[in-house]
Formats: structure tokens, sequence, C-alpha cells
């Protein structure tokens, strides 16, 4: 078992950081490296599902969030971005995944369902623009995941636990150090982007707006998806963080301790009790009963069919 | 930094699971939850009741968390697309559903006890949904444990005395099966007892028939990965 980056430079000096961690899950878990790999290919299908269908936009169940695909995908289309083919796209597909899981469409939670535009928005853009072989992009998949299962050794990944950091946060740790991969750097350079992109996620507190998952995750997951790309491209420069990998993770869980509750996925701070917030929430909440009431006399309504028809 | 062993997870627990939106913790996990406590009752279930720690009441119906702990509830896997549906399905089943919040200690903040009733028996499960799809119930039937739900497992309630873990695990070991973790926990000593062994490989039903023939073994289930 890897329990550290430091571990995992070691052990992955002059190696290919994707058979590391294969090696050391089908060790660790007893699934075999093929298995890993075939189920990752599926996933990254429902990734690529997940973008051409979420492209097209549509309401979400809460209703404060649905064309954002669709209108930046038309602007790049009639040739009215100004950012490079990658970055608009990374932001793209960050956005048509995040709007299928607002629409409860089927993702990949990548490591979680509220980051999980992240990592496919940097990793499918970067396929696309640099022609790289899709069964790279699976192996790069398991750089992710591998990243990501030791940061879980020490840190819950979950908003309710440390905030958004533990969740965009890892996401876009995760992806840069998957596009390192991708782009051929080395393993050492994988961990640099991940801690590049992780330590300038910190803090970043989760406060959805009437508790649900789209105000602000949504665009979120775009802004991160550039900003895992930007952290690779540094680290493969050369440019490496002064604090160590390990040590990132170990600031990400004491900040996460330190958050209040009411800024660590209550919907009790930050965004969701300004006064907009506020305003969206109770609307949501009305809602809420109105379709708990409508459900009881549907209840109801049930109940006496079924005296009905014994009779 | 310490590092929590039994937190290990596996590159394909952390890219993924394939899922219903919109949030893992919310409707992946909490349907896994709601699943476990569907496959320990081992039949369909007339009334369930899903006790909320206060955290997670606040936040669990603007993520879905509702149709999710219903959906795995009646058996529904994490990426059915009838998710969003469940509740409407639950009660055309005829399944009484009561959400309930209350504190349930010093707990992630995403704990449920979940107690399911069927026509001819109950069960009662306490866990968390604690990220990205993974689950920890800590309470089954009020007895400790540490499940995860990621590996087969067999689940034994037993009265306590001495030999019962060598001669479980001697059947185990003749079937060719590798033993992951064994944990066991009792109410009281030379009584009601509960044993949970996470195997490598799938348990035949010759070899859980065999357990359940060993003296003083009251009940013995075998869960399969929870998907």
């Amino acid at each position: 078992m890897i329990e550290s980056f430091k571990q995992l430079e070691e052990l992955g000096r002059d190696r290919d950081l994707a058979d590391v961690f294969l090696e050391t899950d089908e060790q660790e878990h007893g699934i075999a490296k093929a298995d890993i790999l075939l189920a990752l290919t599926r996933r990254r299908a429902v990734m690529r599902d997940c973008v051409e269908r979420g492209k097209g936009g549509g309401l979400s169940m809460g209703k404060l969030v649905g064309d954002e695909a669709k209108k930046l995908n038309e602007a790049f289309l009639a040739g009215k971005t100004f950012l490079d083919p990658l970055t608009v796209k990374a932001e793209l597909y960050a956005l048509s995944v995040m709007g299928e899981n607002s629409r409860m469409g089927v993702i990949v939670a990548a490591p979680t369902a509220g980051a999980g535009g992240v990592v496919p928005g940097m990793l499918l853009a970067l396929e696309e623009e640099r022609n790289i072989d899709p069964e790279k992009t699976v192996r790069a998949l398991v750089v992710a995941g591998g990243i990501g299962s030791i940061i879980a050794l020490s840190a819950n990944i979950s908003g309710a636990a440390g905030g958004c950091q533990n969740e965009v946060g890892v996401a876009s740790s995760m992806g840069a150090a998957a596009v390192a991969y991708m782009m051929d750097g080395s393993t050492r350079q994988s961990i640099q982007a991940a801690a590049l992109a992780l330590k300038n996620t910190l803090g970043l507190v989760c406060d959805p707006v009437g508790g649900l998952v789209e105000v602000p995750c949504v665009k979120r997951n775009a802004l991160f998806a550039v900003h895992g790309l930007t952290a690779a491209q540094l680290a493969l420069a050369g440019v490496e963080s002064v604090i160590p990998m390990d040590e990132v993770v170990e600031a990400m869980v004491r900040i996460g301790r330190a958050l209040p509750r009411g800024l660590k996925e209550t919907a009790e701070g930050g965004l969701a009790t300004t006064a907009t917030g506020c305003a969206i929430g109770s609307r949501l909440k009305d809602e809420a009963n109105q379709r708990r009431a409508d459900r009881a006399a549907e209840r109801e309504r049930l109940a006496q069919e079924r005296k009905a028809s014994t009779h | 930094m310490a590092t929590r062993h039994d937190r290990k997870v596996s590159i394909l627990d952390v890219m993924g699971p394939v899922m219903v939106g919109p949030s893992s913790s919310h409707t992946a996990g909490t349907a896994r939850l709601g699943r476990v406590a569907r496959e320990i009752l081992d039949e369909d279930p007339v009334e369930v009741r899903f006790i909320l720690h206060p955290p997670l009441a606040a936040t669990y119906r603007g993520h879905g968390s509702d149709f999710a702990l219903v959906g795995g509830s009646i058996g529904l896997n994490v990426d059915d697309p009838r998710i969003p549906e469940a509740i409407r399905i639950a009660e055309q089943m005829g399944v009484e559903i009561v959400f309930t919040e209350e504190d349930l200690g010093d707990v992630h903040p995403n704990t449920v006890r979940i107690e399911i009733r069927g026509k001819s028996r109950e069960a009662e499960i306490t866990g968390s949904s604690i990220g990205g799809g993974v689950i920890e119930v800590f309470n089954l039937n009020g007895f400790q444990t540490r499940f995860k739900g990621d590996s087969p497992t067999l689940l034994l309630f037993y009265r306590d005395r001495p030999g019962m873990i060598s001669e479980v695990t001697r059947i185990i070991a003749e079937e060719g099966i590798n033993i992951a973790s064994l944990y066991c926990s009792r109410k009281q000593r030379g009584k009601d007892a509960f044993m949970q062994i996470d195997v490598d490989s799938p348990l035949g039903h010759e070899a859980l028939a065999r357990i359940c023939a060993v003296g003083d073994v009251a009940e013995a289930k075998y869960l399969d990965r929870i998907p």
C-alpha cells in the first residue's frame, strides 16, 4: 500500500505512474489490472456521453442552472470565444457534466458528483485537442484515482467534512497530476502538479445555495478545471511547490476541521445566506412542502383506489 | 499526519461510482446505505424509517438524498435511472416511508439510522456516507460493526461461546477462501453475539449451509459487494 506521496515518488521514479497504481491496487484490493482498465474504459465512455448530452443544456432540478454549457458551446461554435480551444473545451465539458449531474443524470463521481466535472473537463479536452489516444486517457484516470486514494487515507473526500477544498480542490489536484501524466511528465511532475493545484484551493468553502449542487458548484467545476490545467503547466515547466504534497494534504485536513459547520455543505453560511441565496432557499423550501403535500394527496388517492377495488 | 488504514479505498472507488446525480455523499452513498438495510432485511420492506443526523437532515432534500435512501431501501442501485422516481415507486409498492431527525452523537455529518421492517422480520443499521459514495456502517441490529460493503461479507448472529470463531473460520478455510478481515462484538458475555467476516472471494451456498448448521448460530447472512 502507498501511504504517502513521498513514498509514491520513490516507488514511481523512472516508472510509468499508472503501472505503479495498477500494481498496488491489484495487491491491495484484489482487482486485476485488466479489470480496473476495463471499468475505467467504461467510465470514460460515461463521461464522454455526459459531455455530449450536457452540451445541449436543460433546466436543473432546483431550476437555478441549466443553459451554461449551451451558451458557451454556441459561442465557441460561432468563433466568439477568446481563450484557446483547450481552455474553452475544459470549461465546456466540465459545465456539460455538471449540468447532467444537476438534472439527476447518470454521471461518474470523480471523486464526488459535486466535483465530477473537473477531471473529465480537463482530460477529455486535452485528449481531443492534442490527439491523445483514449487508452492513454484511461491510464490517466488510473493516475487521477490513485492520487485521490492517497489523499483519502488522511482526508474525507466530502464537502461536509472539510468544505469544497475537499471536493473540487481534490478533483483539480487529481486532474492536474493526470494531465501531467498525459503530457508525458515524470512522476515527480505529476505529484508537483497535484500539490500546486490543491495548495491553491485551500480554504475553499462549501456553501451551496438552497443546499443544492447547483450554485456555485456547476460553474466552479469549469473554473477549477482550468485551474488544474495551469497547475499541470507550471509543474511540466519544472515549477515546484515549496510545501510538499503530503504537507499540503495535512494543511487541508486542518483547515477543514477549523472551518465552521455553516461553511461545510449545510447551506447555513457563505453564498447560501446572502440575500439572494436566502430568497432562493425559502422558495425551494416552499416548493418542497408543496411536493410533499402533493405526494400525501397521491397516497390518499391510491389508498382510496385500493379500498374501492377490494369492495 | 495520521494515515488511517481503514480508509483504504481503491482507484475505482475514487474514480466512481457511476451514479445518478447530484451528490455522491448525499445520493450515491445514501442509496448504498439504504441498499445495505434492504439486503440485511432480505425481503420486500413494508415500512422504512430514516432517522437523520441533524447536518444531514438540513441538506438531504436538496441533494435528493430522500430519493436515494428510499431507492436503495427498495433495492435500486446507485446508477439506476429510476432513483429520481424512487419515492413514487415505493408508495406504489405500498411501503410506508418516514423521515425524522435525531442527534446520533459524535458521528460524521452524513449519518443515518435506518429501521426497516418487512412482513416477517426487521433490521436496523446506522451508518455514514463519508464521501465519493463510500459508506461506513458502524451499527447493525444493535451490534457494533465496521461494514463498508466493498467486499463479499458474511454476517453471523450467534450465542457467544468458546470455539465459535475457529469453527466458522475453519469452514471458510476448507472452502479455500481467504478472510480479509474479521470483527466480533457481543451484547453480553455468553449471550447474543455478532461476527462480520469480509472475504476475498464469493462464498458458495454449500459453505453458507455448513456455517448455518454450526451449533448456536442463530442466523448467517451472506452479502455480496454492495454496488
